[in-house]
């Protein structure tokens, strides 16, 4: 990896400060780093995400902020092994913002060996250029929000952009240095057929994208999307519909050499996003920008943590941390205890499932009698049958 | 106290016509109270306070001192406003001389105040009409007079114009009371009788009975005889209530207080008995005694079969406070062990449950409430059933009565017609209609009961926009041509769910609660049948399609603890499902009867 130089004049508070008595945190383990870019080029129905369409100098305005709130974390000095920036639309922001704030992170963080730096991307908002100038500021992995090939649903969706666009974005970032390429697709799309959505499918593979999310559309509650549901204006494939079309995803990626991880995610061996995977494997994340949730310990133990919600809105966000404030929404104290239930609701996602060792008894055997879960060397994971079921396989074991 | 300074009476008004303000301006006229640091003083549950009513009634003794300048003694007896406290009420009405008939200038009369008026003048009580509200500014004093002329045939000239809230009329209503209402007439020196009027239950003292004295007197250390159970007992403590405790030495002929005697049971202080002397008894009980009959009937369940020995303890408790409670052991197949209850209508039955939540912290499943029906079977015998999966098969079956109403619906012209049409709808039998005034009709029908526990008042007030006021007596029973509809989930009959209908009405009702158990009973992982059906007959079915998936799709570091707490919530529901076959089905599955859209 290159060796990052920071841009001249990036200030002074570049160093964190280290408040004697503070923990060693350079002996902890690493976290994940999650940047949240809160702005998008219009919202779009079916997300709730904390996303805003806003232009202007709020904008700029949000980007110091954020790299602010990141160089004065109270995480500074951990160790970060992967860095996501997601959204809104990361793209949306000129590629030097991307930069800087990448930038910040590194200075916060020290790296560990084989660090990824994955940013989310809007076909519609990249060209070549900019994606090389994000390649040569350290950004590695591109997530593109294809969401679907069929021009319909693209509009149906909101989203700003193109079958084409999509197809353009993967040979741009292609040509600007990027190997590890994820495409998100959404099924049980308003009138989508299951032929549809393999055509989808296929024409996603065409691209060979070395990692696929395959998310099925799910309403919302404060979406417009859910507005039509209610109103009875959305004509959405019923619930055995979906199981057919993730079955088929399940299928064809299958075929297609990309290995089931995670029940929405696939990937060619090694190619798996680390981030997110600490996400299901119960590690510690900080998260930085409007919105963005934290999870870390509060001191050298591993219980209790602090789950933080950063401020929403981008200029509540702001002022707050102008006024040299954490610009913390929420805040949770997490326990063992509740920690081990999530472990539980979120390790069950992936494939390598989670140990058996502490699991509910009944909760297990009632599983593995209907067939949702099997055991293999200590480890409880779903089958195939159970990915369909799996809320009701945490709540049972959890 | 001599009798002939003292006026006993109590304030009948329909809900909301301002009688628990009234009783509260009454109360700190005569200096009981100062100021109103709580509302409605009378109103001593947190229960009664959030919903607006009297449940358990209390008396307050004043001392009043008139414009003549005597004291007199006054003793507000404060009666529960709804229907099915009907009997306790009477037997407070007993207790008194006079009345105040409040009504409300911008309501006029409504159907309570019919109800509870009659029941006054039939008891030979002096009333005293008191029109409240004056102070609101669409306040119509010529119609509400009007009104109580026509539709209680009392001379309304003298009414009192007064409003509680403003306190205008308050110092005409006390001099009415020591000018109009007769003095109590009891002989002194004759043997005790007193009436119990209500009563409630002291963890310390026993059951303290609230008293009428009419002949003779009471003392600490005397020994007490219950003239309908001829239980005796010593007197404890005597006094008043002002509205704390205050002991006395005595209380004698004319006047309002307890008495308590180390009664173990409520039920040993019943509301209508006369308390007489051990030693010196007297030949005839005041008249009147009557054992308060349960009403209406339902199943009580605990959701957690563990707590069945936890709702038995709660349902003891709480009936040591309410004698009118009945309760016994039974089991469902669907809900397992639980108790049929009965209760004095919809509204007590609704109580004891908020109570039992709330008070013992239980978790329960009712079911859908049931009348008690008269079964006349083919070999002669008659049977009494309250819970309807205990309907004998219809061969056996002779000829089944039902209990039926008088009920009695004030409405304005206009809505006249809906509310006959509601009234047919319910097997409703018209009686008569009378005109207060040219605006209002009185309607009178005779209705089942089991058609009022179903959502009749609901129906009535939403049909009516409100207007319309609603009141019943108990008229007896009579045949009707019934038949039980039982419900079946994947062939297994839910005994908790079975119902007995008319049969005419037997098909619809059973194909709406179809129709509502589909709502309410989540999918499963299985198609689940839901079927009515008379005997072995399927008269309406539907199916709840399997859940074919449940999962969530995206699931990262933002979604985290919002997604635990959707499953810790999927948890916790599924911990109150009850489990019928394979079938799960939540609590207010049990209800869906009583939900049921016509």
């Amino acid at each position: 990896m290159t060796q990052l130089q920071s841009p001249g004049g990036a200030g002074g508070d570049r160093c964190p400060r280290r408040t004697p008595g503070r923990l060693d945190f350079q002996a902890l383990t690493p976290v994940a780093v999650y940047v949240h870019i809160p702005f998008c080029p219009s919202k779009c129905g079916y997300c709730d995400f904390n996303s805003f369409a806003m232009q202007g100098e709020i904008v700029p305005r949000t980007v110091e902020a954020t790299e602010r709130s990141i160089r004065r974390s109270v995480s500074a000095g951990r160790p970060c092994k992967t860095v996501f920036f997601g959204g809104g639309t990361p793209t949306l922001l000129p590629g030097s913002d991307l930069a800087r704030l990448l930038l910040a992170v590194l200075d916060t963080h020290p790296t560990t060996d084989g660090l990824e730096v994955t940013t989310e991307c809007n076909p519609g908002t990249v060209d070549e250029a900019k994606l090389s100038e994000l390649r040569a500021a350290g950004f590695e992995r591109i997530s593109l929000g294809a969401q679907s090939f069929q021009t319909h649903d693209l509009i149906q969706l909101g989203r700003v952009h193109s079958p084409t666009q999509t197809f353009e974005a993967v040979r741009a970032a292609r040509r600007a240095g990027f190997s590890r390429l994820n495409l998100d697709l959404i099924f049980g799309l308003p009138g989508q057929s299951l032929a549809a959505w393999r055509q989808n499918l296929v024409q996603a593979l065409e691209l060979e994208p070395n990692h696929l999310s395959l998310y099925c559309l799910t309403i919302e509650s404060n979406t417009r999307f859910c507005r039509y549901w209610n109103r009875g204006m959305l004509d959405l494939p019923d619930d055995g519909a979906q199981v057919e079309m993730y079955d088929a995803a399940v299928e064809v990626c299958a075929e297609a050499g990309l290995r089931q991880y995670e029940i929405s995610n696939f990937a060619r061996p090694g190619e798996e996003c680390r981030h997110n995977l600490a996400y299901w494997r119960g590690e510690e994340y900080e998260g930085y920008g409007p919105g963005a949730v934290g999870c870390v310990r509060t001191s050298a133990a591993a219980w209790p943590r602090r789950r933080t919600t950063r401020t929403k809105h981008p200029a509540r966000f702001s002022d707050e941390v102008e006024a040299g404030l954490e610009a913390v929404c929420e805040e949770e104290a997490l326990d063992e205890l509740t920690g081990s239930f999530e472990r539980v609701m979120l390790g069950i996602r992936l494939n390598e499932g989670i140990v058996a060792d502490g699991l509910s008894s009944e909760g297990l055997s009632e599983v593995l009698r209907r067939g949702w879960a099997a055991v293999t060397a200590g480890r409880v994971a779903l089958t195939p049958a159970g990915r369909h079921f799996c809320n009701e396989v945490a709540a049972a074991l959890a | 106290m001599d009798q002939s300074r003292i006026r006993n009476f109590c304030i009948i008004a329909h809900i909301d016509h301002g009688k628990s303000t009234l009783a509260d301006r009454i109360l700190e006229r005569t200096g009981l109270v100062r100021g109103t640091a709580q509302e409605q003083m009378l109103d001593t549950m947190d229960l009664e306070r959030e919903r607006g009513i009297t449940i358990k009634m209390t008396a307050v003794r004043l001392s009043y001192t008139a414009k003549n300048g005597t004291e007199y003694e006054f003793n507000l007896i404060d009666t529960p406003g709804h229907v099915d406290f009907t009997y306790e009420v009477s037997r407070a009405l007993y207790a008194c001389e006079g009345a105040l008939l409040l009504v409300d200038a911008t309501q006029g009369v409504e159907a309570q105040t019919i109800a509870n008026a009659s029941m006054a003048m039939n008891q030979n009580l002096e009333i005293i009409p008191v029109i409240n509200k004056v102070d609101l500014p669409h306040a119509d004093i010529a119609m509400a007079k009007e009104e109580i002329e026509n539709a209680l045939a009392i001379e309304a000239g003298d009414a009192i114009p007064a409003s509680a809230k403003t306190g205008v009329g308050i110092d005409e209503i006390l001099e009415a009371i020591v000018h109009r209402i007769p003095p109590p007439q009891g002989d002194p020196t004759a043997p005790l009788r007193a009436l119990i009027f209500d009563s409630h239950f002291d963890n310390y003292q026993g059951a303290v009975a609230y008293v009428r004295v009419v002949d003779g007197e009471v003392r600490p250390g005397d020994r007490i005889r219950m003239m309908s159970t001829g239980k005796t007992f010593e007197v404890d403590e005597v006094g008043v209530f002002r509205p704390r405790l205050e002991r006395f030495d005595v209380l004698t002929s004319g006047e309002v207080g307890f008495v308590t005697a180390a009664i173990k049971s409520i039920g040993d202080a019943s509301v209508g008995d006369t308390v007489t002397s051990a030693e010196r008894p007297a030949q005839q009980p005041l008249p009147g005694y009557r054992k308060a009959n349960p009403m209406v009937y339902c199943g009580l369940y605990p959701t957690d079969a563990d707590q069945y020995q936890e709702l038995r303890e709660a349902i003891e408790k709480l009936q040591m406070n309410d004698a009118s409670l009945a309760f016994q052991p039974e089991t469902s197949a669907a809900l397992g062990f639980g108790f049929r209850c009965g209760f004095l209508g919809l509204l007590h039955m609704d109580i004891a449950r908020e109570r039992l939540e709330r008070e013992f912290d239980l978790d329960l499943i009712l079911t859908a409430p049931s009348v008690d029906y008269v079964v006349h079977l083919t070999d002669g015998k008659i049977l009494d059933v309250t819970n309807p999966s205990e309907m004998p098969e219809t061969t056996k079956i002779a000829s089944i009565d039902e209990p039926v109403v008088h009920a009695t619906v004030l409405v304005p012209n206009e809505y006249v017609g809906t509310v006959m049409t509601l009234c047919q709808d319910r097997r409703g039998t018209y009686q008569r209609t009378e005109y207060p005034s040219p605006n209002r009709a009185i309607l009178h029908y005779q209705l089942p009961l089991a058609e009022i526990l179903l959502d009749f008042f609901d129906k009535l007030k939403s049909q009516t926009k409100g207007y319309a006021s609603f009141d019943y007596e108990l008229a007896g029973n009579v045949a009707a041509d019934l038949v039980k509809v039982d419900i079946l989930l994947n062939g297994d009959l839910v005994d908790a769910l079975s119902f007995i209908v008319n049969k005419q009405f037997a098909y619809y009702r059973g194909k709406a609660i179809v129709e509502q158990l589909r709502k309410v009973v989540p999918r499963q992982q299985f198609e689940v049948r839901v079927q009515a059906a008379i005997g072995a007959k399927v008269i309406a079915a539907d199916t709840i399609k399997p859940f074919r998936k449940n999962v969530i799709a995206k699931c990262y570091g933002g979604d985290v603890t919002r997604k635990r707490k959707l499953l810790e919530k999927q948890k916790a529901g599924k911990k109150r499902m009850k489990q019928i076959g394979a079938v799960e089905v939540p609590q207010e599955a049990f209800l869906s009867v009583l939900k049921v859209a016509e």
